[in-house]
């Protein structure tokens, strides 16, 4: 028996049909998906994002459409799902920037061998944990905590008729998902930094400049395209995380208000990702009621194209400067 | 070359078919789905008859309506519900009753009020009480944190047509959760809370006693208590083989019947 050999041609054709299948794949996932979503959108126009009602009964309202499609039920006004799922990523990635850069900066630079030995395993480790076990301690220990030593009994008898304060909500999921971001942007920010030069950062303390100064100026400057990468890639698990948050968020859908003071962090959330899973159960209903869990996956796809252009449109002036 | 390839396909096709087909013809399969009420009496059921008659079982809970929904596309065999049918129920589904059973209102342990009549369960849930210090006999001051189901459960429906009649809804500020053992970790961790569950599900809370009679099998059994529904076991078309054999078995069954006693409401 012979075994064919593949000439140089072949391999590149079959390697080229799998990259267009690929894009076919996130082609027809695109159209399958939008297709479906679309009645939800054409039907409620611009007030699709826009506040008004309570998006829990109107989800019931659909779910429960009559079964002749003429008079199909489809009004849903979803900002508070728009507005908790930025709410929660937005602040999320911005706490554990913050975390991940300082840690990445110590752990590179300032920690003596030993503990840098010690940290880089555990924060890798950290990075696989599986968000649901976050989830469930989240739940278990952490809600309670909040709802005995946080919450005051008079904001919630006062918001009672209007939602509903346990303990879960935006506080937990944020502290939840920003210990679940960190790790991975403090892994991807540490591997950067010390792929700086060496001569550069020597150079400027041969100037004189003191190691804080080199650092910030020098190295962190440098990787600003890493941190980026990082930032993008945490705000795309933030987007997509659906099991934990629906666990600590509250999983209700309400819009905290602002003017609550820091009764705010208390309030519950609802976000897109949370959403398709809490209405998992009743994706068989009537037509409506999966169109609309589709119109929440719509959304999601389009935020996280989004997300993928402006990381690189924010890589595109730091290209002129020849960083990569 | 050619007839080594095809033959080694043909290898490969018996290898993954052959254990299959022998499994498929060694054992029949009845698969339920359905109200997650009825899930651990489909469990017990199914252990015994198992044991009986050695048919093997697949059981899936969700809700009611997925049940209803499941049978009547043909993913399982029997759909289980634990309400009682409806008009916009898909047509062409036999419907078995097969027990009944009693819906608890519950209550953390820390709030054990004495009774609800029928318009404070109604005025608490519709969420024109929210809070406690405005309910006669309640332990705990303070908000009232609801705990609903979603859309999918039995248990809510037949909720809403024993406790609060046809015109009232469960307050939106409702929290909802997708099945009785959520609502019941949910009641037991919350001392504010108050839900509804199936009799099964009650431990770790307080069953609050409605229209001034306990909420016990005892009471159940013997017609006292009122807020009690029917569970059932529905098929495509009427019942026939396997499916026919082990639903006449559950609703005639002297066995049967003495495990639906456990915890349930017996038929006879």
């Amino acid at each position: 028996m012979r075994i064919p050999r593949i000439r140089g041609e072949r391999a590149e054709r079959v390697l080229g049909a799998f990259s267009v299948a690929l894009l076919g794949v996130i082609v027809a996932l695109v159209v399958f998906v939008f297709g479906n979503a679309w009645p939800s959108f054409s039907h409620n126009g611009l007030a699709w994002f826009s506040s008004g009602g309570n998006v829990q009964t109107q989800l019931g309202n659909i779910y429960h459409s009559p079964s002749n499609p003429a008079h199909y039920v489809y009004t849903l006004h979803a900002w508070p799902l728009l507005y908790g799922t930025a709410l929660s990523t937005g602040l999320a990635v911005i706490c554990g920037l913050g975390l991940a850069l300082l840690g990445a900066v110590f752990l590179v630079e300032f920690a003596p061998p030993l503990l840098k030995r010690l940290l880089r395993p555990s924060v890798r480790l950290l990075a696989g944990v599986p968000s649901v076990i976050y989830g469930l301690v989240g739940l278990l220990a952490l809600a309670p905590l909040i709802d005995s030593n946080l919450v005051s009994p008079s904001f919630k008898l006062a918001v009672a008729p209007v939602v509903q304060i346990t303990g879960t909500g935006l506080l937990l999921a944020v502290v939840i998902l920003t210990l679940m971001v960190t790790p991975i942007m403090l892994a991807l920010i540490a591997d950067a930094l010390e792929s700086v030069p060496r001569s550069w950062i020597e150079g400027s303390a041969a100037l004189g400049v003191n190691r804080w100064r080199t650092m910030w100026r020098i190295s962190v400057h440098t990787i600003r395209p890493a941190i980026a990468a990082a930032v993008v890639l945490a705000t795309a698990r933030a987007l997509g995380e659906a099991i934990m948050l629906s666990m600590v968020s509250g999983a209700y859908p309400f819009a905290p208000n602002p003017l609550d003071g820091l009764n705010f962090f208390l309030e519950p959330i609802l976000t897109f990702a949370s959403a398709i899973v809490q209405n998992a159960d009743g994706l068989f209903s009537v037509t409506p009621f999966p169109q609309t869990i589709y119109a929440f996956a719509a959304v999601l796809l389009v935020s996280a194209g989004a997300l993928s252009f402006a990381g690189w449109l924010v890589k595109q002036p730091l290209r002129r400067y020849g960083i990569r | 070359m050619h007839r080594i390839r095809r033959s080694v396909a043909l290898v490969i096709c018996a290898a993954v078919l052959g254990p299959a087909a022998g499994f498929a013809a060694a054992k029949t399969i009845i698969s339920l789905s359905g109200s997650t009420s009825v899930y651990p009496l489909a469990v017990a059921l199914a252990t015994k008859y198992n044991k009986l008659y050695d048919v093997g079982f697949r059981i899936f809970q969700g809700g009611s309506d997925i049940g209803v929904n499941d049978v009547a596309h043909g993913r399982v065999t029997i759909g289980d519900a634990s309400r009682d049918p409806l008009p916009s129920d898909p047509s062409g589904l036999y419907w078995y009753k097969i027990a009944r059973d009693a819906v608890c209102v519950i209550t953390n342990p820390a709030n054990p009020i004495s009774n609800l009549s029928q318009a404070e369960v109604q005025s608490i849930f519709d969420g024109s009480v929210t809070n406690w210090a405005n309910v006669p006999g309640a332990g705990v001051t303070g908000a009232i944190d609801l705990v609903s189901r979603t859309s999918a459960s039995g248990t809510a429906d037949a909720f809403k047509q024993i406790f609060l009649g046809q015109n009232l809804n469960i307050s939106g500020t409702a929290v909802e959760k997708q099945s009785n053992g959520l609502v019941e970790q949910t009641v037991h961790a919350d001392p504010n809370a108050i839900g509804y569950v199936s009799l099964d599900f009650i431990a770790g809370t307080y069953p609050v006693p409605y229209k001034g009679v306990a909420c016990t099998l005892r009471n159940a059994k013997a017609g006292s208590y009122p807020g009690v529904r029917n569970f059932w076991m529905i098929t495509r078309g009427r019942a026939t083989g396997a499916a026919k054999k082990f639903i006449l078995w559950v609703q005639h069954s002297s066995a049967a019947n003495q495990i639906v006693g456990t915890n349930w409401i017996p038929l006879h």
